[in-house]
């Protein structure tokens, strides 16, 4: 193997946890069992370095399953990196109809046609999702194999997820993908987060929604607690309605983890006219980043609104979040969030 | 609409001290807090006490909804919780107060601010709510809310001040125990300091 084999596997075992790489390795059907069993993963990274070198060269393996090895580790672990997502538009007649082998052959030639250098690699994850591996190269320098390029796509939908895409890269990468899977359009979806389940879910809206009705809905019982009799509420119906808007804003149980939503605003400066003289005599737009962060966005959001901290009913600009699938909104003067990217 | 029937209106939506029978041996308080986060730990610490039936009343804001005014008994002590991080709670509190009948203010009102003493808390505030507390001859509690201790003394202090106010406690009244605990704010409270 060589210098550079060796540093590309000694980065995959230094930055994946023992267990993880483990559970990796299991999962990587080249290995035999007792080639597998041989490896001591209580030992120090550097001794299981160096095991899985000794069976790398006994084998003859190169660099091409080093990259394999590397990207059934990220598929398994997909929660690195910032994640974007991309909305493909205007789907042709036969844009359902793709299937994989020929989407797989049509991304292959397409991109290399595109990119004198590139090596690309395409694998289907378990849940029906594609998983394309890409290391960019150009005209004079082989692929990079340090920094490649992770694509996520499900056939038939026309969401594509993206991590560490360069923006020089990305005008090749959308048109490849136009081309092969028979839309006309792509458009950035505004929505980026750490966890790809999490943007899936959310685009795909695949967690647990609460559609508004007049009746009462079965919270208000899950809300009740058992309580003294000395005890009363005096606005108990305040609680079990800010609970219920709530969860119609930004869904029941186990919600999407999203990291950041970021709001710009455009608008005009509005305000008591004696007090904030400069401001509201300002002739241009206002323009400021709101931006919210968390662990959990939308968790924190929807405890917010339910404790009544935040007003409800909740704040359109707010729960279009969840309703539109996006974090990142451009509002301007007309009050509502364009679309604009 | 007549001058009559507006002021049956608002006659309705106050809160009063005496339009009701006390019951033997027990005291209402009522608690009322934007947040509703701190209320239920109190709630819960105040009915613990054994020689009193202590009743306990929650409440976002004032005016209290109509429908439950039949079963509501007669509040002896109103609560003011104040969770002074925000700017909303105290204006909450502000807003709530018109909805009192002015006998409250004679010993059955007090405020309790919370989270006094964190950084991100500016001193006008502060200042406006000793102001508020001084205008209206109300005692002003500080409390911690976030510990057990500090529930356990805040629980100890109201209960004193709801004992009183609720007539169990003898030779000693609301406006007796007020005048000697309201806040007050020195005069200079307005001048910049010089350090």
């Amino acid at each position: 193997m060589d210098d550079f084999g060796r540093r590309l596997l000694q980065r995959l075992v230094r930055r994946t946890p023992a267990q993880a790489l483990k559970a990796t390795l299991g999962k990587w059907e080249r290995l035999t069992v007792a080639q597998r069993q041989s490896v001591d993963f209580t030992q120090p990274k550097v001794a299981v370095m160096e095991q899985l070198v000794a069976i790398f060269e006994e084998n003859g393996w190169t660099v091409k399953h080093i990259t394999e090895l590397e990207m059934i580790n990220y598929m398994e672990n997909a929660n690195r990196g910032m994640w974007h997502a991309f909305q493909m538009t205007d789907p042709k007649d036969d844009a359902n109809a793709v299937e994989m082998m020929q989407f797989k052959e049509q991304f292959k030639s397409h991109l290399s046609e595109l990119v004198r250098h590139v090596s690309v690699k395409i694998k289907k994850h378990t849940d029906e999702a594609l998983w394309i591996r890409i290391a960019w190269g150009d005209s004079y320098s082989p692929p990079n194999h340090l920094k490649p390029t992770y694509v996520v796509h499900h056939l038939q939908t026309p969401y594509v997820f993206v991590t560490s895409l360069n923006s020089k890269q990305k005008p090749f990468l959308v048109q490849a993908l136009i081309l092969s899977t028979g839309y006309q359009g792509i458009k950035d979806a505004n929505l980026s987060g750490q966890k790809l389940t999490a943007i899936r879910d959310l685009l795909m809206k695949q967690y647990q929604q609460i559609f508004p009705s007049k009746y009462n809905s079965p919270l208000t019982e899950k809300n009740e607690t058992v309580s003294n009799p000395h005890i009363e509420r005096e606005q108990s119906e305040h609680a079990s309605k800010r609970l219920q808007m709530a969860c119609e804003a930004f869904g029941d149980g186990i919600v999407p983890q999203l990291q950041t939503a970021v709001y710009k605003l455009e608008t005009k400066f509005r305000g008591d006219a004696n007090t904030n003289r400069t401001m509201t005599k300002r002739e241009g737009p206002f323009r400021c980043l709101v931006k919210f962060a968390s662990t959990n966005l939308l968790e924190s959001f929807r405890e917010c609104a339910s404790s009544g901290i935040a007003s409800t009913p909740v704040s359109p600009l707010l729960s279009s979040i969840t309703l539109k699938g996006r974090n990142y909104f451009v509002v301007t003067e007309n009050g509502l969030p364009s679309s604009q990217t | 609409m007549k001058v009559g029937d507006l002021s049956v209106y608002i006659d309705m939506s106050l809160l009063k001290p005496f339009s009701k029978l006390p019951a033997l041996n027990a005291a209402t308080i009522l608690l009322v807090e934007r947040e509703e986060r701190f209320q239920q730990n109190l709630a819960d610490a105040l009915v613990g006490d054994t020689t009193v039936t202590v009743n306990v009343r929650l409440a976002k804001s004032l005016p209290l909804p109509m429908d439950n005014e039949e079963s509501r008994p007669r509040i002896d002590l109103v609560v003011f919780i104040i969770n002074l991080t925000s700017e909303l709670s105290l204006k909450s509190a502000e807003a709530s107060l018109k909805y009192l009948d002015p006998g409250y203010f004679l010993g059955k009102v007090c405020f309790l601010a919370t989270n006094a003493r964190n950084t991100s808390v500016p001193t006008e505030r502060l200042d406006a709510m000793r102001k508020l507390a001084a205008s209206l001859h109300c005692p002003l509690l500080f409390a911690e809310d976030q510990t057990p201790d500090g529930v356990n003394s805040a629980t100890e202090r109201l209960l004193t001040v709801l004992k009183v106010a609720a007539g169990l406690v003898p030779t000693a009244t609301a406006l007796y125990l007020s005048s000697l605990t309201r806040c007050t704010i020195p005069p200079d409270i307005d001048q910049p300091s010089f350090e």
